[in-house]
Formats: C-alpha cells, structure tokens, sequence
C-alpha cells in the first residue's frame, strides 16, 4: 500500500472503523514506513486532545449566573393597545394628509390679480433672443 | 425529579425544576459549545444564554419530543451565532493588530489542567483544522466527538437523514487529516 493512500485512511485506521483487511494493510505499511507511523503517532495525539479537552468539572456559580442574567434580561411586558385606538390612528393620519393634498391644490389654484407685476411672453421675448438688437456682423467688426 | 416532570413544572414557572435542569445539562451545554468556539469563558457565557432561551421557550415545547435533543440544537444555534457575530467583530478589530504569529498565549492553556506546551500547541492545531471546516460538518463531527452522540442522535439533533450524518462525518474527518497532514509537513508542533 503507497504512503498516499495509506494518509488517506490514516484517521479512519487509528479509530479502528476500516474493514479488518484494510486495517490490516495499513498496519503491515506502518511498520515498514517510518514516516508514515510518525504521522500516525502524531495524529493520534492530536485526536487525544479531544478527550483532554472534555471538562467533567461542573462550575459551582452556573446557576447563580444564570438566574442572575435571566432576572437581568427580563422581557417587557407588552402593553396590548386597544382595537379602535390602532384603527382610529391610521384614519386620523389618513385624513390629515388628505387634507393637506386638497389644501396644497387649492392653493395652487388661486388666480392672478391685475394689479401683479409679471413679465409677460412679450417682454421676456427680447432677453431671450438678443440677435435682432445685436447682429454677430456688428460684434465681429468692433 | 424526571425529565416529564421536569418539563411540566419548568412551563409552570417552578424555579425548583429549572436549577435541576441546569444541573442536568450544564455539563453536556458547555461541552457542545466549547466543542465548537473553543474557549470556556465563551462557552459558559453562550451555556448561560442557552438555559436563558430554554426558560422562555419551554411552553412552545412539544412534550412527545426529546428534552436534551432540543437543548442540543439550541446550543448549537447559539454557539454558530456566536461564531458568526465574532467573525463579523473581528474582521473590524484585526485593522492594526499586531499578528502574533499564531502562537497561543500561556494562559489559554493554563485554563485546562494537565495541559504541556506541547499539547497547547497540538490544541490551537486541532482547533484551527475544526474551525476550517464547512459549518455542517463541524457540528456533526463535534456532537460525535465531543458529546460522543451516535449517527441517529446527531441526525435528531441536526434535522437531517442518518446517511447525510455518515457523509459529513466522514468528509469531515477527511479534510481535519489533510489539514492536520498540511500542518505536520511544516512541523507546526
């Protein structure tokens, strides 16, 4: 069996859930490949980290944290509004800004009086095309 | 008091039924998260949160339902929240400090008794080849490793079919020695 393949399975053989052939093979490279079974020691001991790792030690002041953090983080009560206050706000809104529209509009619609000072089409006329009072003739030859 | 017993009285507001429950569980909540963000201040402090929801939440508990599979699941919610959250954290925090070149501080170690430096060392490596892992894989590979759950209990715990329990196993353990491969070429310990 080549080292490739035998890395492959190396996690597999060390918790022992290969076939028994395969396990096996895989023993029988082991002994012949120094390399291999240095990485397989050195894996072995890293899983057994994992054992290390699981506490059994119960910490005594849990509880007295927990119940100190629920009473701390309580949830506050819901204040339920009444039906026709959730009903009556929305109309109220409503119709303020309906008002408000028709307002507007209303004010948009208020006619000019005579006596209001606007330049009319006319006179804007002259300002707006200047050429007949200043031919480009007469410009380039100043 | 038995877990029946323990959930009725738990949705009737006894205190007596919830320090009995987190006497039960403390230990099996704790394991479950530091299998998965691998610091035990954390741990305990997402454990907390953990017996916090199942307080709140225990009333929309289906009585025919596993009471230990349920708090599994919301360990495991809790501790990946917590993952995500601090990714996000760290993404801003990293912006001007200094790298320390992966090695891990004494204290850290300290906290475990039994530990050499050598097994400090062996630890971080492990960690960072778990953390790696796709997020599915890492929980199932740590409810059977570290809580030592079977392929079924996982699959109850996770709300996926047995065979997809037996594929994120095994890829998972697949990729941690390829990582694990990875680091022994560069002599990491």
């Amino acid at each position: 069996m080549k080292c490739k393949a035998v890395h492959k399975k190396l996690i597999f053989y060390i918790e022992g859930s290969l076939p028994e052939k395969e396990m096996q093979q895989i023993a029988g490279h082991l002994r012949e490949c120094p390399e291999c079974l240095s990485f397989s020691e050195d894996l072995k001991k890293t899983l057994e980290i994992i054992g290390l790792e699981k506490s059994s030690k119960v910490n005594p002041f849990f509880y007295t944290r927990v119940k100190a953090k629920l009473e701390n983080t309580e949830e506050p009560e819901i204040v339920k509004t009444p039906a026709f206050v959730r009903i009556l706000q929305p109309v109220a809104f409503s119709i303020l800004l309906l008002l408000g529209i028709y307002t507007g509009v209303r004010i948009g619609q208020i006619p000019q009086t005579k006596n209001s000072v606007t330049l009319t089409d006319v006179e804007m006329i002259p300002f707006l095309n200047e050429f007949s009072e200043e031919p480009i003739e007469a410009f380039l030859t100043d | 008091m038995d877990e029946r017993g323990i959930i009725k009285n738990l949705q009737e507001g006894n205190e007596e039924a919830f320090r009995q429950l987190v006497e039960n569980y403390q230990n099996m909540v704790v394991n479950t998260c530091f299998g998965l963000v691998h610091n035990k201040e954390d741990a305990e402090d997402i454990a907390q949160e953990v017996f916090i929801e199942v307080y709140r939440s225990v009333k929309n508990f289906r009585s025919g339902a596993k009471l230990s599979t349920w708090i599994y699941r919301i360990a495991v919610n809790k501790s990946l929240n917590y993952i995500r959250d601090n990714k996000r954290k760290k993404g801003f925090l990293n912006i001007g400090e200094k790298n320390h070149g992966g090695v891990v501080p004494l204290a850290e170690g300290k906290e475990i008794p039994g530990y050499e430096l050598e097994n400090i060392q062996r630890a971080k490596m492990l960690h960072e080849a778990i953390d790696s892992l796709p997020e599915n894989q890492k929980v199932a590979f740590t409810l059977n490793k570290y809580e030592e759950l079977s392929y079924q209990e996982v699959s109850q715990v996770m709300e996926v079919s047995l065979s997809s329990v037996e594929s994120l196993i095994h890829r998972a353990k697949k990729r941690l020695q390829k990582k694990l491969y990875a680091c022994y070429k560069k002599k990491c310990i």
